[in-house]
């Protein structure tokens, strides 16, 4: 466990929620949280299903992963880890007590509108959900599952870091980066926050972990 | 008729310039693009730089056949749980040693992709050396591998 998770769950244990089940399973990678965190609603957009929001995560296991399109490296590599994830769990659907769904957040709608993000989401895997709203959406539901993001831009060498409030300014559209966590956050049927997966990431170590945590549950 | 002749002396002076450089220095093994949605806004490029001289050898810029808006030469680092992309000036291979490209590492990112290329596409791309060399590698889109798990190897 790193530095980030460890703080993570100080955070989230002090922050306090519904008390998980007496018996914390044991998982491989996956840090499964003291006690569960219950996430404020929130209202984002998906081309297909419209609001999206917590109504949505109920009754099935969600994987969140927050990302951008223009996202050069990590999100391309971890959307295909959990498709490969998926793609294991249909050849053989009992390695798990249900398949979870998974849903790429952008933290980018200035540039991911929900059809393009929904895309780029599919392309991976049919069943994956991309969703996107008002940047003030995504910085509570972020914020509130622990993820660190930033915009920024490289001039000269410099690394300039863009406001949260900020809009990028017209000629750094194409070219600003956004630096965030890679880790996986786990809703339980509820709709709580429940565990989360910190990289690196394996699709077999994921549905292991998975399995033995919808085990546990109630 | 005196077209095709230049354009096949164009060709022979090409090969012949590929051939010098691969005989010499750098050896580009394995290269390929990772496979990507058709609304894609970057591609990424990996490969292993072999350095059989005795010299640093760097890959200071790059360009493909295929249209795009640019070619940046980035790396992924991971600091805290946080991957940050970096844009670098070069990438550098050490004297008899060499430098893997691949996903959450090094890589050659082809920015603004005019048309996302399709599994099995092959692409060209030019890596610019620092003593002012090119090389000419030929990438098959396929798709992505497992990034920095337990069985990356570092370079």
């Amino acid at each position: 466990m790193n530095k980030f998770t460890l703080l993570l769950g100080v955070m989230l244990f002090a922050l306090g929620g519904c008390q998980q089940a007496d018996e914390i399973p044991e998982t491989e990678a996956a840090f499964v949280l003291p006690e569960v965190v219950t996430l404020a609603d929130f209202k984002l957009t998906h081309p297909r299903l419209g609001e999206y929001g917590i109504e949505n995560t109920r009754g099935k296991w969600s994987l969140f992963f927050f990302g951008y399109t223009h996202c050069p490296d990590v999100c391309p590599t971890e959307l295909f880890m959990m498709a490969e994830m998926m793609r294991a769990i249909e050849k053989n659907p009992s390695v798990v007590v249900q398949p979870p769904q998974v849903v790429f957040v952008s933290l980018d709608p200035q540039r991911d509108t929900p059809e393009s993000l929904q895309q780029y989401a599919a392309f991976y895997h049919a069943s994956f959900i991309g969703i996107t709203g008002p940047q003030s959406t995504v910085d509570q539901l972020s914020k509130e599952m622990g993820v660190f993001y930033e915009r920024v831009y490289h001039r000269n060498g410099d690394v300039v870091t863009l406001d949260s409030e900020e809009d990028v300014p017209e000629e750094l559209k194409d070219s600003y980066l956004i630096n965030h966590s890679a880790s996986i956050f786990l809703l339980n049927p509820a709709g709580d926050l429940h565990a989360i997966f910190a990289p690196p990431h394996d699709p077999n170590r994921m549905i292991r972990d998975l399995a033995v945590i919808q085990g546990a549950w109630r | 008729m005196k077209l095709n002749i230049v354009r096949a002396l164009g060709t022979f002076l090409l090969a012949l310039c590929l051939f010098t450089v691969n005989a010499g220095e750098l050896v580009v093994t394995d290269p390929w693009i990772r496979s990507a949605p058709p609304n894609a806004p970057a591609l990424g490029a990996f490969m292993v730089l072999e350095n059989h001289s005795g010299a640093e050898i760097s890959v200071v810029a790059a360009y493909s056949s295929l249209a795009v808006d640019r070619v940046e030469l980035h790396r992924t680092m991971m600091a805290d749980g946080v991957m940050n992309m970096v844009p670098q000036k070069s990438i550098p291979v050490a004297p008899h040693s060499s430098t893997v490209l691949k996903p959450g590492s090094w890589h050659v990112m082809l920015i603004g992709p005019k048309k996302v290329p399709v599994m099995g596409q092959v692409v060209q791309l030019t890596l610019v050396l620092d003593n002012g060399t090119k090389q000419v590698v030929a990438a098959t889109v396929r798709q992505g591998e497992k990034m920095m798990g337990e069985h990356a190897h570092d370079e």
